[in-house]
């Protein structure tokens, strides 16, 4: 009861953290029921109905094959948020396990990882997910796995930092003399402080992933149509920008509000996952 | 210093060393060769072997890595298998237009983004301080993509104009490249000046609870003299840094900024030589693109350290 009235009480105060919620509900909505707002298929193709503007039978017009965008736009809330929400959850958990496991126990295994972090996170993110992508070939699985690589060392880098200012705390030297194993201190203490700053980076992380998912589906070497992606379709678009700009302008906008509401709640909490304790 | 100045650079050395590893097994990862490519599915065995030993791939990856390598340390870094031209060159020249995009961008967003950011920080919670946050916020929210169709779109519709598609260096047609560049420099500057301006106005914000312009704010002074003359000073290392940031964050959005533009640069040619499985081209673009990287982080490292009295000994 205290906290969901503490909630309430903040969203009061916070517009900001507000706007972001009803956003970020409202894009999970859409990638959750897509079908509940439409009744067009995202797929379905129509030649006599190509190219069309924006109307009320197509509210966000049609592409050069007659499939209605609006449908497309909502059915790809799916695909590119769960794209970027999956691999940024991969890179989450198998960065800040490797962080921790480094930042805990230390040593070589620790000196050896972070020189590798460093070479990983010296190469521009965007590079990297083009040559990988590239190199795996396009396609969902693909996509994510390159997108978890570029992400991984970032995690690892916060982890592997928290450990170590978790580590030298006199509580765990405090659990130490109690007897308590090594993994039980990792596991019980030191992993629940880091996992707010774990979870604060995954909510920095999404906006800048969802631009990076979106600019490589762009470059053609993300998700392949017919399958609706935001990015993929601008790609489509791009072709046909003045002929047809409503391809262009409907699913940048639907990045840009799904990015802006991670961005408005994340800054919202920064201060409260920051704070120590 | 100089001890900083000399780890700093084995540092910096032996990341290049080893992100020159990383290239090398990323791109020898590629299923397929140019060979496989040239021959198509019914190639026979001998003309392959041939081609295989042309280029080089029969030999061990090590052998492979180490002559690329030692070659690449000398200025060469092989020859092109789809343009039939050196490497070194083909990747410098892209690096221009990218270098001439990315410098360009980083001036436009100094000057648009630091002023707005010191303005929203003196004026903090008030309507510009709003104004510039949310400006900021559309920014990051916008991919630069998108942001360069909508200025596209919005320079025909308004104009009736888009911009030449062929690309002339900024030194043989002046006029022509700034047409050419001015879209590509908006869609990407813009974007950076509002992280900029977000960033100054932190600085701002926490310089004026600093007992420092407390003491200058009693002293009687104007606030525009201690805006210029104690918290610009102050800021100004922090800032810095950041610069090194955005360059970086540039570099980063020239690969679709130019693939939407049509600029020859390097983002570009990345993406066609993968596309084509240009191995050598790949592995020297993200080469140079890797050390750019490193050399503008210590730069910024160096340069932070030399400007900051309290740091030298």
């Amino acid at each position: 009861m205290r906290g969901g009235l503490a909630a309430r009480t903040l969203l009061r105060r916070q517009p900001a953290l507000l706007l972001g919620v009803v956003l970020a509900a409202l894009m999970l909505y859409v990638a959750a029921l897509p079908g509940t707002l439409t009744v067009h298929s995202p797929t379905a193709v129509d030649v006599n109905a190509a190219l069309q503007p924006p109307s009320v039978a197509h509210l966000f017009g049609t592409d050069d094959t007659g499939r209605d965008l609006y449908a497309r736009v909502l059915y790809g809330a799916r695909i590119t948020l769960g794209i970027v929400a999956g691999s940024l959850a991969l890179a989450a958990v198998a960065g800040g396990a490797l962080g921790l496991l480094a930042g805990f126990f230390g040593r070589v295994s620790d000196m050896a990882a972070s020189r590798l972090v460093d070479v990983a996170l010296s190469f521009p993110p965007i590079f990297l997910g083009v040559v990988i992508t590239g190199i795996l070939g396009p396609g969902v699985r693909n996509l994510v796995l390159a997108m978890a690589i570029v992400y991984a060392p970032v995690f690892f880098r916060i982890a592997r930092a928290g450990a170590i200012a978790e580590g030298a705390r006199t509580y765990i030297e405090a659990a130490r003399a109690l007897g308590l194993g090594e993994w039980t201190i990792l596991r019980r203490h030191v992993a629940r402080n880091v996992w707010p700053l774990i979870f604060l980076q995954y909510m920095i992380l999404f906006p800048l992933a969802l631009q990076i998912e979106a600019a490589l589906g762009f470059l053609g070497l993300g998700v392949q149509p017919p399958t609706p992606d935001w990015g993929s379709i601008l790609a489509q678009a791009k072709d046909l920008l003045l002929t047809a700009p409503w391809m262009s302008i409907f699913p940048g906008a639907f990045i840009l509000i799904a990015a802006a509401a991670v961005i408005l709640i994340g800054r919202s909490l920064q201060p409260i996952l920051d704070a120590p304790g | 210093m100089q001890a900083y100045v000399a780890r700093r650079l084995f540092g910096s050395l032996l990341t290049a060393w080893l992100a020159s590893i990383v290239v090398f097994l990323l791109v020898h990862a590629v299923p397929g060769d140019v060979v496989g490519q040239m021959l198509g599915q019914a190639g026979d065995a001998t003309a392959e072997q041939v081609l295989r030993g042309f280029f080089g791939l029969d030999r061990p990856l090590y052998r492979q890595y180490l002559a690329w390598l030692g070659d690449a340390l000398t200025g060469n870094l092989g020859m092109s298998w789809t343009q039939g031209l050196p490497v070194t060159g083909i990747v410098l020249q892209a690096f221009a237009v990218t270098l001439e995009l990315g410098l360009v961008t980083l001036v436009l967003a100094t000057l648009v983004g630091v002023p707005l950011g010191m303005a929203a920080g003196i004026n903090e919670g008030r309507w510009i301080d709003h104004v510039v946050q949310g400006i900021n916020l559309f920014g990051l929210s916008a991919p630069v993509f998108w942001v360069g169709l909508m200025l596209l779109i919005g320079a025909s519709w308004a104009f009736g104009w888009s911009p030449p598609l062929l690309f002339q260096s900024p030194l043989a047609a002046p006029a022509d490249n700034l047409g050419i560049m001015i879209l590509p420099v908006l869609s990407l500057g813009l974007l950076q000046a509002c992280a900029y301006a977000q960033f100054v106005r932190q600085l701002v914000v926490a310089a004026l609870r600093e007992p420092y312009v407390t003491t200058a704010e009693a002293k009687g002074l104007a606030m525009r003299r201690i805006l210029f003359k104690h918290i610009l000073r102050n800021i100004l290392i922090p800032l810095v840094t950041f610069m090194g940031l955005i360059l970086i964050q540039i570099l980063g959005g020239v690969v679709v900024t130019e693939t939407l533009f049509a600029l020859p640069g390097l983002g570009r040619l990345l993406v066609t030589a993968i596309a084509q499985r240009d191995y050598p081209v790949v592995q020297g673009g993200l080469l140079l693109i890797v050390v750019v990287a490193l050399g503008v982080n210590l730069t910024v490292d160096l340069l932070y350290h030399a400007i900051d009295p309290r740091l030298r000994r």
